[in-house]
């Protein structure tokens, strides 16, 4: 395959007396080496690809600090629930009646609905503003600044009994739209109630939420 | 005329070289490649899209019976865990003090661990047979309650034992129920730890939301 036979063959050109044949003591080591490497393509790319991958979750710190919490606009924020059927619920800021239901599916799920919350907040959100207390001899009084455009605010909600993945999956979502603040939190009991009845809010829930 | 007789040359390229190079680079793979220890705890864990490997890590391994099992890779750091662990729980757990230099050296052989911190002697003394049969049957896993935070004293013992340089890995079961990862994640806040890592691989090009259709509107 690699080479050509040249010599031709074992020298039986000659007549005469039987000779005996003069073997050649090389071997043919082409097909050793096409082994060989074909073992280290193999173990190369298992090697690399049993690796583990890990993705980042910082979770929020519980502090009574007033000053390392931070103010949330309610037009900021956008709600996602994962159930237990692998539907993914949501809703902007308090408007639980506002509930509705997509997947994870590529382009038409939560990712355009992340996608346009993300575009939409910075734009549309009234900027933040913020009491500080520059000096804090208390000579100065304490005086409001008006902090930069707001970002979105994502706000992950498992519900009881869903599944791990779907957890992965939104969090990869998260990367996917690079989403930079979200927080995964236990679910209120309205939210729980309305994804259990198939999206619909009763009527005192809308109260107790718009108020 | 005597012809000019061109000197016919062989094709024949000498392989032996060739075939040490290729043997020497076969061992070096066969040698340096890891192989993928026989997890004692059997989780499928998630895709996702993230490349980030993870190395030094304390991992913890939640089942889909929300058992937590915990391993570390390095046997040196497996020691100094144990150690720290008796430091600051012995006189909480009993079953953890006054442990022999074999019974240490044993739980330093484990690479991955599931038992009550209470248990601890009780299991460093068995023989290999039992404590595979152990191992495979009854390891109840690491007790993660709100009352007892085991998980979390034994997080924090890997964290004095590499001076915090260790990394909190997460590896769930796909299917597991959420709350399982969530209640670990919990114990662990409540020892004021709040970076963890969890564990996925990489996803198949195929795989429903990994093609990159949209691009991020913060890359723009």
């Amino acid at each position: 395959m690699a080479q050509m036979e040249t010599g031709g063959g074992g020298g039986g050109k000659h007549n005469g007396g039987v000779r005996s044949k003069k073997m050649s003591t090389r071997v043919d080591l082409t097909p050793m080496v096409d082994l060989a490497f074909l073992l280290i393509s193999f173990f190369m790319l298992t090697t690399t690809l049993n690796k583990p991958k890990a993705m980042e979750l910082n979770m929020p710190k519980k502090t009574d600090n007033e000053e390392e919490k931070q103010d949330v606009g309610e037009c900021q924020v956008l709600n996602i629930m994962l159930d237990t059927l692998d539907q993914v619920w949501y809703y902007d800021g308090l408007k639980v009646a506002g509930l509705q239901k997509t997947t994870f599916a590529g382009d038409g799920g939560i990712r355009k609905e992340i996608l346009r919350k993300l575009k939409a907040v910075p734009t549309e959100c009234p900027p933040g503003k913020k009491w500080v207390d520059a000096n804090k001899d208390k000579v100065k009084q304490p005086e409001e600044i008006t902090m930069g455009p707001r970002d979105a605010i994502i706000l992950i909600k498992m519900l009881k009994g869903a599944r791990y993945k779907n957890m992965i999956d939104i969090l990869d979502e998260m990367d996917i739209t690079g989403c930079k603040i979200y927080a995964i939190q236990d679910p209120d009991p309205i939210e729980i109630e309305a994804v259990g009845n198939g999206g619909v809010v009763k009527e005192f829930a809308k109260e107790v939420v718009t108020n | 005329m005597p012809k000019v007789k061109i000197p016919r040359k062989s094709t024949i390229v000498d392989m032996t070289a060739m075939c040490d190079v290729s043997f020497l680079l076969l061992t070096f793979f066969i040698l340096t490649a890891k192989f993928k220890p026989q997890s004692i705890v059997a989780v499928d864990v998630p895709t996702a899209r993230s490349t980030k490997a993870v190395d030094n890590a304390i991992t913890i391994t939640v089942n889909t019976e929300g058992k937590a099992f915990i391993s570390v890779k390095e046997k040196s750091v497996r020691f100094a865990m144990l150690e720290k662990l008796t430091e600051f729980t012995g006189d909480h757990y009993p079953g953890i003090k006054g442990l022999s230099k074999e019974q240490m050296e044993f739980f330093s052989l484990c690479d991955t661990w599931g038992s009550p911190i209470e248990e601890t002697k009780r299991i460093t003394s068995m023989n290999g047979l039992e404590f595979k049969k152990y191992q495979e049957e009854q390891m109840p896993g690491i007790p993660c309650d709100s009352t007892n935070n085991q998980i979390g004293d034994w997080v924090m013992a890997a964290r004095y034992a590499t001076n915090g340089d260790i990394k909190i890995a997460i590896k769930g079961d796909k299917d597991s129920n959420v709350e399982y990862v969530k209640q670990v994640i919990k114990r662990l806040s409540e020892k004021d730890i709040h970076r963890f890592v969890l564990i996925t691989s990489l996803a198949a090009p195929s795989g429903a939301g990994e093609v990159p259709a949209t691009e991020t509107p913060a890359e723009k």
